[in-house]
């Protein structure tokens, strides 16, 4: 390891300047300067993967095919598998209230049991035909989001759904396609406020 | 040093709040105003954000407003947070209770729907045989309705109606009808249902809340002072004589215990929140009835049809768009029978489109529905009364203390087949007048949403002539304590289908009025 430098040497490399005529130095000698530069912020999500950490390897790829089936790309829009829907999902359950992580487990368990039963291999290795077979069953009409399907694997399939296409649609991979094709819609923005005076 | 003794202590700054300072101070008298939380600055506390950008990513963190439906991860900020200000209740008797602690409260965000209530709801037990009539009329508070819709600077379309009183309003015009609300105006009519406009407050800039149009005018009499972040914990009584001296209040941020003094107490903090003061402070409540007769709207019910010549993007000029408003409808009449009373008002709007929800369906099938219904939609709704009813209370859980060691709310509210059986009226109404217009019905629920999420809660320190059945008399002064007045929505009997801001704002116009007088002629 490199040996510190003095602090009498740092100081001989960086003497102290008087400010020049005109800067301004807000209180004086010693004050903060009143407009430090803005330095540009990249968006992790843009920059970074989150990688998976609550479901198992099995659960995850089950969700990942999901995501591709129930939100293909379409009319221009990129798809659940276009973003990193899949892994936002994992933080935001793992994050969640236990009910929803026993629903999105359960669910995804569900899945893929049936889908050995029925076909012999794993959800995330099923073609469209035999995923349909499995989903269609699955899938009803929700009049009320309030209240869900009283059947877990129906309750589970609205819920992730619904999530697939929000984690999509607010992806930072969403808005960049969006920025891209000059169209306006869904991905926009909002105002958002800040803690007021947080305790 | 001893401090000053103010004329009024005000707890809490929303409209209710706001106007009793606006009328004392103008008055002549000195106020001071506690407000529980912080003042908002809307330069430094908003920024546009896309949703990518926001922590969960518009899905909001998981868990921290699990009663507030109206929250989402844009606004979280602005509620009341549920871990630092928890309530109780049954988990099966769900309640949602809905707050903002900024100052002006919950003015800074409401709808704006501005009704008068009617007899209808003033002399309900005459009406409809079922709970308790007001003991004041709409002749009573019509003069302040006028005046409060004056300064809010109400719109509407004057129509005469006895359920639907007209007031005040602002030179308003509509664009003609599109075809569809014609059509569902027509089949109206048939049924002999009234249909008329929204009425709304258009305030200033925007906004119609207690910051902009009451509170200036109090601060610029300089008889008004206005603390923020103080939480109010007890209301303090006068050894010798059992009158309001004043309170005793936490400050926010430092949990320091402060006590302010004061000849009169006027409560204007939310109708749970005041009526959760006077508990804690054990005060007011001869009666028993604090706390009781707990009630807010049923908001909720929805169908949504299609109208077949607008699919697939195809609707002509004129053909979608608008809505209509259907003041309540039913039980108008003695004799009608059904197996409800009061009534609902309906919402119908022209020209939206289906939801991924209203279909069992994915990917490209879906997209292909969704394209195809887009814009083709009329749906409707509904804000219908709940029946105020004793068992319907809330009590102090004292095994649940908020984050200044104040306890906690218990909250038990269930509905009942009244409310049940007037939502299932309503889905089938508005399905039985969609399917006469020829549309598809797409979805339809005759599902609401819990208790509390009107954000209408009202009715815990009801009015009455009767000290053994109400807590307070007709002016919103406590029948135990003449120096403590009431202004929120503690102080209603029935709610009725409205929202009741206006109607909160007429009664807090005329109990502070009425305050000045007793207070210059010696009776306070």
């Amino acid at each position: 390891m490199a040996a510190t430098p003095a602090v009498p040497a740092l100081l001989a490399q960086n003497p102290v300047q008087a400010p020049a005529p005109g800067v301004g130095r807000a209180g004086g000698r010693g004050g903060a300067p009143t407009d430090p530069p803005k330095i540009p912020l990249a968006d992790a999500g843009e920059t970074s993967e989150g990688g998976r950490k609550f479901f198992t390897a099995g659960q995850f790829a089950t969700l990942k095919k999901l995501g591709s089936i129930l939100l293909p790309p379409l009319k221009g829009n990129i798809g659940a598998g276009d973003c990193d829907s899949a892994e936002f999902l994992d933080f935001l359950v793992g994050a969640s209230p236990a009910d929803r992580q026993l629903l999105y487990r359960n669910g995804l368990n569900g899945l893929e049991a049936q889908a050995r039963k029925q076909f012999g291999k794993a959800f995330a290795e099923l073609d469209a035909k035999q995923a349909d077979a499995i989903l269609k069953p699955l899938l009803t009409q929700v009049p009320w989001v309030y209240d869900l399907p009283k059947d877990p694997m129906k309750r589970f399939m609205y819920q992730v759904h619904a999530d697939i296409r929000t984690a999509t649609r607010n992806s930072p991979e969403a808005a960049a396609a969006l920025a891209n094709s000059g169209r306006r819609g869904a991905g926009g923005g909002g105002l958002y406020w800040n803690p007021i005076d947080p305790v | 040093m001893a401090k000053k003794e103010y004329d009024v202590l005000i707890v809490g700054s929303g409209h209710s709040g706001g106007m009793a300072a606006n009328i004392l101070t103008k008055q002549g008298l000195s106020c001071l105003m506690l407000n529980a939380g912080p003042e908002a600055d809307y330069t430094r506390d908003r920024v546009n954000k896309a949703a990518h950008e926001l922590p969960f990513r518009g899905f909001g963190k998981p868990g921290r407003l699990e009663h507030v439906y109206q929250a989402n991860e844009y606004n979280a900020n602005q509620w009341v947070d549920e871990k630092e200000n928890p309530y109780t209740h049954d988990p099966a008797k769900p309640y949602n209770w809905v707050r903002v602690r900024l100052l002006g409260g919950r003015s800074l965000f409401w709808a704006r729907q501005s009704f008068r209530l009617s007899d209808f709801e003033f002399k309900a037990a005459e009406i409809d045989g079922g709970g308790d009539s007001w003991p004041i009329s709409l002749a009573d508070l019509d003069p302040f309705y006028s005046r409060v819709e004056g300064i809010f600077r109400v719109s509407g379309r004057k129509e005469g109606w006895p359920q639907f009183p007209d007031g005040n309003f602002i030179e308003s015009t509509y664009p003609p009808d599109s075809k569809t609300i014609q059509t569902v105006t027509d089949l109206c009519k048939q049924r002999k249902f009234g249909v008329s406009k929204m009425r709304s407050s258009a305030g200033q800039n925007g906004l119609a809340s207690s910051i902009n149009l009451l509170l200036p005018d109090a601060v610029a009499t300089g008889r008004l002072d206005v603390v923020a972040n103080a939480i109010v914990r007890e209301i303090t009584l006068d050894k010798d004589t059992g009158k309001a001296s004043g309170a005793h209040f936490v400050d926010r941020h430092s949990k320091r215990e402060m006590h302010v003094k004061a000849k009169v107490v006027v409560l204007a903090a939310g109708c749970l929140e005041t009526t959760r003061l006077m508990l804690n402070s054990g005060i007011a409540n001869s009666s028993g009835m604090l706390g009781h007769y707990l009630h807010d709207q049923i908001y909720g019910v929805s169908v949504v049809a299609s109208v077949p010549e607008a699919r697939d993007g195809k609707a002509p000029q004129g053909l979608m768009g608008g809505s209509a408003f259907l003041p309540r409808f039913r039980n108008l009449n003695k004799g009608e029978k059904r197996n409800f009373i009061k009534g609902y008002c309906a919402i119908i709007g022209s020209g939206g489109s289906a939801q991924p929800n209203h279909f069992a369906a994915y990917g490209e099938e879906l997209q292909q529905k969704l394209d195809h219904y887009a814009g083709s939609c009329v749906s409707g709704s509904i804000y219908g009364e709940r029946v105020p009813r004793f068992e319907n209370h809330v009590r102090i859980n004292r095994n649940v203390v908020d984050a200044w060691g104040i306890p906690a709310l218990h909250i038990d509210v269930k509905d009942s087949d009244n409310e049940l059986n007037m939502a299932k009226d309503s889905a089938d109404t508005m399905e039985e007048l969609f399917r006469t217009a020829g549309w598809e019905i797409i979805s339809k629920t005759d599902k609401f949403y819990p208790p509390g999420y009107s954000i209408h809660e009202v009715g815990t320190a009801r009015m009455g002539d009767n000290p053994k059945t109400s807590v307070l008399n007709k002016w919103c002064q406590s029948h135990d304590i003449k120096n403590l007045v009431v202004v929120d929505g503690a102080s209603f009997v029935t709610c009725g289908w409205q929202n009741p801001t206006m109607t909160i704002l007429a009664l807090s116009m005329r109990a502070s009025e009425h305050l000045v007088s007793e207070m210059k002629n010696g009776a306070v």
